[in-house]
């Protein structure tokens, strides 16, 4: 298992186009991808588009990305630095 | 057999019924023996390898004829194939034993509940997509095929109970060689779209679904509305010949969109465009058209996936007064409410919407909204020839309110160093009955006023011009709306102040004579009404109009009526 912690920085959030991306994304790796918003205990299954948008993570909002499996530390890594790299 | 309708859009076609009835799911939920649960994944699994290659198929046809489309069929795949849906429904199917179907309506309808009831527009905006997932893998699942009017495989004349915006934006204009639904009349959506494609379309023939066979081969005279099935040869061959007929004469009337409205006796007829979507065909047609005389705001409110900004506004507005220059433009500031629902405001549901919170009264409760535009309209008007109208007025105390919001978003702007055209004139549509009644209190308190004869005809002869079961107590030539008409010109007239209309009635080649005749000298219509229009009026002399109105305001009954103007037009 490996977590880093990440913030939405974008204006549109976790929403619309740059979800979509995050879950082509995050499917493409082998391990156990999850999301927990920063002070709650659900874990959203973050390969689904649909999980994704039900979680609805907002500009500005805090989250714990989580992996398990043979690539998690790659998974986690390199999804963080797409949610920071979102623009719009 | 012949079936009787409304026609609504000229044209004699010959051709291949297709019967277009869109699938409707309905699952029960029902359970299956542990036995079989490996069957009953099996057979999920290819229930949604169907769907997912109908979807491969239309985003490679949609790729290049229309790319956001393929971009909604992407999203479509992309729930199809999510991961987290898809555990739930084998879960279901494993560990409850629910059959696939009602698994997946299941799975797939509490999604759409958490999504839709989000405060994120967007959000809500993905329950409709998953929606139409949900539908697609039902279909799949009862072995239904996809029925579409985008790509058709062979040109047909559609017969449908009726036609959603869904089905006609984008239809196959190729293909579709006319249209007949059950339900509608001259003013509903189908039958202006019908008219803006040039597809011929009679409308309001019940039973039309089960009474005609698919793939037999019909007449559909878009003149007389009537569609002929069983014709022989000789009966055919005389169609066809009248099917040239009517397109000769309709390109003949094409030729007269160029030329100016002027009556025999040199009388200049205002002849203006309706304008609902500020498309590039739409404002194709400023040129031929005299200005604006009724700006459709709605659409910005209906189509998109949020409610439009107050800059996005200022954008087509300014578009649109651009396209005309100096002509004017008449903004009709949203007219929402009544048959045009928008679930995203959330308003409490109605009994009788048309008698509820719309237009102007919707726009007084959600200051929020009528700000963003009124802001956005005064802005543009820098850039053009800007008149602001009011829809759904009944009363003074109402009109005074929307001018003095008005004033106070002027003020906010000079206050904010906003440029803006202080003049804009303000006007209201003539809709209500109590309000044309008091034209003459009225008349003071406005610029303008425009009559929309469809909503005044419904309020009239108090018939929901949305029920065909009251169908043929909605008369667009009841004696009524005539005398109401000539006295709205009379009365504003002898004030001085503008009268146009802009309602179905303002492009309808039988009434113009009869408007002209009472001194409406402004007619507002669609692109696709306007040459005919114009045909019309170059045709006619003051004297001759104004004695038929005369005529026409003592007759009995429609029907009277409506032969009387047919015997003039074919005089």
């Amino acid at each position: 298992m490996y977590s880093k912690q990440i913030k939405i920085q974008n204006k549109t959030g976790l929403h619309a186009r740059p979800a979509s991306e995050f879950v082509s994304q995050a499917g493409k790796f082998k391990s156990k991808i999850e999301l927990q918003r920063v002070g709650e205990e659900d874990k959203y299954n973050a390969k689904s588009i649909i999980m994704l948008l039900s979680l609805g993570l907002a500009q500005g909002e805090e989250a714990v990305l989580y992996a398990d499996g043979e690539d998690e530390k790659e998974a986690v890594e390199t999804l963080a630095d797409l949610i920071a790299s979102f623009k719009e | 057999m012949r079936l009787v309708g409304k026609p609504v859009s000229k044209g004699v076609v010959i051709g291949e019924v297709l019967l277009y009835e869109p699938f409707k799911a309905t699952p029960v939920v029902t359970y299956i023996e542990k036995s079989n649960v490996e069957q009953a994944v099996r057979a999920y699994e290819e229930t949604r390898a169907r769907a997912k290659a109908e979807l491969d198929e239309l985003e490679a046809r949609m790729l290049e004829r229309d790319p956001d489309k393929a971009a909604i069929i992407y999203a479509h795949r992309e729930i199809l194939l999510d991961p987290a849906m898809d555990e739930e429904i084998r879960n279901l199917i494993q560990n409850d034993l629910m059959s696939p179907d009602a698994a997946i309506d299941q799975t797939y309808s509490t999604y759409i509940m958490v999504l839709g009831k989000s405060k994120n527009e967007m959000m809500r905006e993905r329950a409709s997509d998953l929606r139409d997932v949900k539908t697609r893998l039902l279909r799949c699942w009862a072995g239904e095929k996809e029925q579409n009017l985008s790509s058709l495989e062979k040109p047909v004349i559609v017969v449908a109970d009726d036609l959603y915006p869904s089905d006609t934006v984008s239809l196959d204009r190729e293909n579709v060689l006319g249209i007949v639904t059950q339900v509608g009349g001259a003013t509903s959506h189908t039958a202006i779209i019908a008219r803006s494609y040039e597809i011929p379309a009679v409308l309001g023939i019940p039973n039309a679904m089960t009474k005609l066979t698919a793939g037999e081969q019909v007449v559909l005279d878009a003149v007389t509305g009537e569609v002929i099935t069983g014709s022989g040869e000789e009966e055919l061959a005389a169609y066809r010949a009248k099917a040239e007929k009517v397109k000769a004469e309709l390109l003949e009337t094409k030729t007269y969109l160029a030329t100016e409205p002027v009556t025999t006796d040199g009388r200049h007829i205002s002849v203006r465009l309706n304008v609902a979507a500020a498309n590039d065909h739409e404002l194709s047609g400023a040129e031929y058209a005299d200005g604006c005389g009724l700006f459709r705001t709605e659409f910005l409110y209906l189509n998109g996936d949020h409610l439009p900004t107050e800059d996005e506004q200022y954008e087509t507005y300014k578009k649109v007064l651009e396209a005309f220059g100096d002509k004017p433009v008449i903004l009709r500031t949203m007219d929402i409410g009544g048959d045009k629902q928008l679930d995203r405001l959330e308003l409490p549901k109605e009994d009788n919407p048309f008698l509820g919170i719309r237009g102007l009264r919707l726009s007084l409760v959600r200051p929020e909204l009528f700000r963003a535009q009124i802001r956005a309209a005064l802005r543009a008007s820098v850039h053009g020839n800007l008149r602001i109208m009011m829809p759904m007025v009944g009363a003074l105390d109402e009109i005074r309110k929307a001018k003095a919001f008005i004033a106070e978003q002027g003020a906010a702007l000079d206050a904010e160093g906003i440029p803006w055209n202080h003049e804009v004139p303000v006007g209201i549509m003539i809709e209500v009955p109590s309000v044309a009644l008091i034209a003459d209190l009225v008349a003071d308190e406005v610029d303008f006023v425009s009559v929309g004869t469809n909503d005044l005809t419904q309020y009239l002869c108090a018939a929901d011009r949305m029920n065909p079961a009251v169908k043929p107590y909605y008369q667009d030539y009841h004696p009524g709306v005539f005398r109401m008409l000539g006295h709205i010109a009379k009365t504003f007239g002898a004030a001085g102040k503008p009268v146009s209309v802009c309602g179905e009635l303002g492009g309808d080649t039988l009434a113009i004579p009869v408007l002209v005749g009472l001194g409406i000298d402004k007619l507002s219509m669609g692109l696709a009404s306007m040459a005919a229009a114009k045909r019309v009026i170059r045709g006619l002399n003051m004297d001759e109009a104004r004695a038929l109105a005369e005529e026409v305001k003592n007759m009995k009954t429609e029907t009277e009526i409506r032969a009387r103007l047919e015997a003039f037009a074919a005089r």
